[in-house]
């Protein structure tokens, strides 16, 4: 190794610190300060974006971040200072002209600006937490120019002006709101929505607060309606042009309030244009509108509901509690099934086939049908009506329709027993007399009230068309045994089991000869192969069809009742016949007789027999003949009917004491039931209990409960608790 | 004993069967100054536990006199003012009461009293707590026609309603709950009234 003198050479760590030139930092930003001025000048285009770059960056490095930062910040402020001078200077519409331009221009710079401080950005920056040079930019904006006092109001109010205008009919420059109001987003969220939304909201809130003022007071319901549909759809475009998506919640639910929920309760009364009239005149369109604008306030559809509700059951209550619509039974089911469909149409139509409205829909009928007490009669007789002739010619699914119709109706009726008598009397009456049109659609019906009512109720309905089948070939056995019989009078034999057939009680009559003695002959040959049974003829339930030749030689088939037939017989024997002779010779009782008398004499058109004296009605004194002159341009002539018809009031009355009679049991039963189970259950519970149990029949009275109970007491099946009096207690 | 038998036997020997029978109870009667129909004979049999109305058995007898400590007249006389302060005592009233309505059931399987025995009875036995109540209910119960007869449920019934609810404002009665329904039938006649 040579000894040779050490050379100061040395290999030194890389270091960044330059000796610097303390003017260097203020060189450096001045260049940098001049070509800020120059941007915003618009008069970036000589510039060499490298070398500015180079130079932000050699600034950042040498520690002059600050100085740096600090200066862009002075040097920008100082900018916009001059910038909303201008903007304030401007006049009337090009205010916000210049505003824009300068908002654009300020972006564009400070695009530039952030480029150039990149480095600062993620460096600088970055460490010292500070704001970033781009939302530094804003802040600035918006302290200088927007919060600028000559500006701010005067800015807001230009804004609001233009919807105001827009409002009003006029046009607007939407690109230039759409815009500035931009300007406000991107500021920030709380900045659009204090320098701009909120005001924005509370302006509106005022405008549809006089403009509601105005259209109530001079448009009907229908007019209004459409208006405020029509500002809603305005409002929810002008936030689509220009607008924060997220403002459209909040000024919908400003016309929702102004135009809507402020003037509901008045709308929906509206006379003759509110939502009676447009339920009355089927305005669906209306209807649909008023739907779908109050559904968006609160209470909106309840208002809507409630106001339905009460009118359906007025209207419904002055249907059914008019005497002059109860005169014709089929005609008063026909008006509920009409209204009960134009109710449906509307809210199948206008209401969405909404789920509370249905309801509200079915519990209004509910609640006004059984206002009538003669509903469930009503209701029976317009099947009745159906089943008879009026599903003539129609198509099985139609008929399946009007059935399910009528269905629905049952359902509303609290007195579901009451019905159950009516139809059991009125199907009894169309079996007998063969005058129902469609044996199916009898069937279809029972099978509908089994699966709504359960077995109970239609095991005797079945019990009864059972008996008409036997019947027919209980018949056909009677002539195949008696072949001599074919000749001479026909004998048709409908044989009723008693506990199926509504009772009624035999009333006596003397059949002419030749009838009794095949009655005769069929009640032994029934006896013979039924042993043990008993049967009673029933004569005032019976028809008869009879040939008559009258004195021109006119020949008519007549067809009457059992009893018209016994008196017309006794016309083959004698010319003239007083009232006491009739009577005694058939024994039929007065007040049938005179009735049967009546049907024979005093119809015009029908009347094959003559009386004397001529008066209306029928006399114990008066006397009849042959009326030899009758005539009828139809060959079958039908006298006697034994269509179901309105009870009598007496006739009522007897069906409602039996009625009432078999609730009794019923109740008892109910009772029994519930106390077997529960053993111990306090007074209000059981007459609860038993109303549910017995609700799929009738409704039942907490009166007749109690009357029951005590009853059951006397009897031991219950007894009170000794110590709370409002205990009863099950007595094994 | 000997005295209570004899005593008997002094009332009992019209008979032909060995009992004190209603002739009897009523020389009984005026020997103790006290009017046939008077609460206090009634008192007397329930104090005996007497089972048939109109007669009394030896040991029934036995059981009250013997109770009462009263081997003549003279004593049984004394003792009369204890047994109605006995009987009114509420523990014993209400026992009192039962044993009232069914000591009038003379016929076997006999469950209910007809309405003028009823309105005796009423007058008999709550006459002096209940005046007004009783007069009331008595003027009611001539003018019904719903029932013709009162069973024990509704004589109990009455007796709840006299102790429990004011009169004759009846503000605390409610037909709604488990009150016998001659009571509810008697709550409406008598708003009727007063309206």
């Amino acid at each position: 190794m040579s000894n040779q003198k050490k050379r100061n050479f040395q290999i030194e760590a890389f270091k960044h610190r330059v000796v610097v030139d303390p003017k260097y930092a203020d060189k450096t930003w001045q260049i940098l300060e001049r070509a800020i001025h120059q941007i915003y000048n618009q008069d970036a285009s000589g510039l060499s974006f490298e070398e500015l770059y180079r130079n932000a960056y050699n600034m950042v490095l040498h520690k002059f971040g600050e100085k740096l930062y600090t200066g862009f910040i002075v040097t920008m402020t100082a900018h916009l200072k001059e910038k909303s001078k201008l903007i304030e200077a401007a006049q009337g519409g090009s205010f916000l002209e210049e505003l824009n331009k300068k908002w654009n221009e300020h972006n564009k710079a400070l695009e530039m600006i952030r480029d150039i401080l990149m480095y600062m950005d993620r460096t600088y920056i970055e460490s010292t937490k500070k704001t970033h040079v781009h939302p530094m930019g804003f802040s600035l904006w918006r302290d200088n120019v927007v919060h600028f006092t000559k500006i701010h109001t005067r800015l807001l109010n230009t804004l609001l002006d233009l919807v105001q205008k827009e409002r009003t009919g006029e046009v607007i420059d939407r690109g230039l709101m759409r815009s500035v109001i931009k300007m406000f987003m991107d500021l920030g969220e709380s900045v659009y929505q204090e320098d701009f939304e909120k005001p924005f909201l509370d302006a509106s809130s005022e405008f549809y607060k006089v403009e509601s003022q105005e259209f109530i007071e001079s448009c009907d319901c229908g007019d209004y309606l459409k208006k405020a549909e029509k500002r809603l759809t305005e409002e929810i475009d002008r936030v689509a042009h220009y607008l924060d998506p997220k403002s459209e919640e909040k000024i919908t639910s400003v016309v929702e309030k102004e135009m809507i929920a402020n003037h509901m309760q008045r709308l929906v009364h509206m006379e003759n244009s509110g939502l009676v009239y447009m339920l009355l005149h089927d305005k669906y369109e209306d209807l649909g509108r008023m739907y779908n604008l109050f559904r968006r306030v609160t209470n909106g559809l309840l208002t809507v509901r409630d106001v339905m509700t009460s009118h359906l059951r007025e209207m419904g209550k002055q249907l059914v509690t008019d005497p002059e619509k109860s005169k014709d039974p089929v005609e008063f089911v026909q008006r509920l099934l009409d209204e009960r469909d134009k109710y449906d149409k509307v809210i199948s139509t206008a209401f969405g086939n909404d789920k509370t409205f249905q309801n509200a829909l079915n519990s209004s009928f509910e609640h006004f049908i059984n206002l009538n007490a003669r509903s469930p009669e009503f209701i029976s007789l317009f099947v009745d009506d159906k089943l008879r002739k009026g599903l003539k010619g129609f198509v099985d699914v139609d008929v399946e329709v009007i059935l399910d119709k009528v269905m629905m109706l049952f359902r509303y009726l609290q007195e579901k027993d009451v019905f159950e008598k009516y139809y059991k009397q009125h199907l009894a009456k169309r079996l007998l007399s063969g005058k129902t049109v469609s044996d199916d659609a009898e069937r279809s019906l029972i099978v509908k009230l089994k699966t709504e009512c359960g077995y109970q109720f239609t095991s005797k309905l079945e019990g009864m068309f059972t008996d008409m089948k036997t019947s027919e070939d209980t018949m056909r056995g009677f002539y195949g045994s008696h072949p001599e019989l074919s000749e001479g009078p026909t004998l048709i034999v409908q044989v009723l089991t008693t506990g199926s057939w509504p009772t009624q009680p035999a009333v006596p009559c003397n059949l002419p000869a030749e009838v009794s003695v095949l009655c005769e002959k069929f009640r032994s040959y029934y006896l013979g192969t039924h042993t043990g049974r008993r049967l009673t003829w029933q004569t005032n339930m019976g028809t008869a069809d009879i040939k008559a030749l009258f004195g021109k030689g006119q020949k008519h088939e007549l067809n009457v009742s059992t009893f018209q037939m016994c008196v017309l017989m006794l016309f083959n024997n004698a010319d003239r016949l007083s009232y006491k002779e009739i009577e005694q010779a058939t024994e039929i009782p007065a007040s049938d007789l005179k009735r049967c008398l009546q049907s024979l004499a005093c119809v015009k058109g029908k009347n094959v027999i003559k009386k004397e004296p001529m008066s209306k009605d029928i006399g114990e004194e008066d006397s009849f003949y042959v009326n030899e002159k009758f005539t009828s341009k139809f060959y079958k002539v039908k006298i006697g009917t034994v269509v179901a018809q309105k009870e009598t009031e007496p006739e009522k009355q007897e069906t409602r004491q039996r009625v009432e009679e078999d609730r009794k049991p019923q109740i008892e039963a109910a009772i029994v039931r519930i106390m077997k189970s529960r053993k111990i259950l306090d007074h209000n519970n059981i007459i609860a209990e038993v109303t549910k149990q017995l609700q799929p029949r009738f409704l039942a009275n907490p009166t007749e409960i109690k009357k029951r109970i005590e009853s059951l007491i006397e009897r031991d099946f219950l007894e009170r608790d000794s110590t709370d009096r409002k205990l009863y207690r099950y007595l094994a | 004993m000997d005295r209570i038998d004899h005593l008997f036997n002094h009332y009992a020997n019209r008979s032909s069967s060995h009992l004190i029978d209603p002739e009897g109870i009523e020389e009984l009667c005026s020997n103790l100054e006290v009017p046939h129909t008077d609460v206090r004979i009634l008192m007397l049999a329930w104090k005996m536990k007497a089972e048939k109305q109109g007669y009394f058995t030896l040991e029934e007898w036995r059981r009250a006199l013997k109770a009462m400590r009263a081997d003549t007249i003279s004593k049984l006389k004394k003792a009369l003012p204890e047994l109605e302060k006995e009987v009114r005592r509420p523990s014993n009233f209400a026992d009192f009461y039962v044993y009232a309505f069914r000591y009038c059931l003379t016929e076997e399987k006999q469950k209910s009293i007809d309405i003028e025995t009823i309105c005796q009875l009423l007058d008999i036995v709550l006459g002096s707590t209940f005046r007004a109540q009783v007069d009331y209910f008595i003027d009611y119960l001539k003018i019904q026609n719903d029932y013709k007869v009162i069973n024990m449920d509704q004589w109990l019934g009455f007796y709840r309603f006299c102790n429990e609810i004011s009169f004759p404002d009846m503000s605390n009665y409610n037909p709604e709950l488990a009150w016998p329904l001659i009571l509810d039938n008697f709550f409406e006649w008598m708003r009727e009234k007063q309206a």
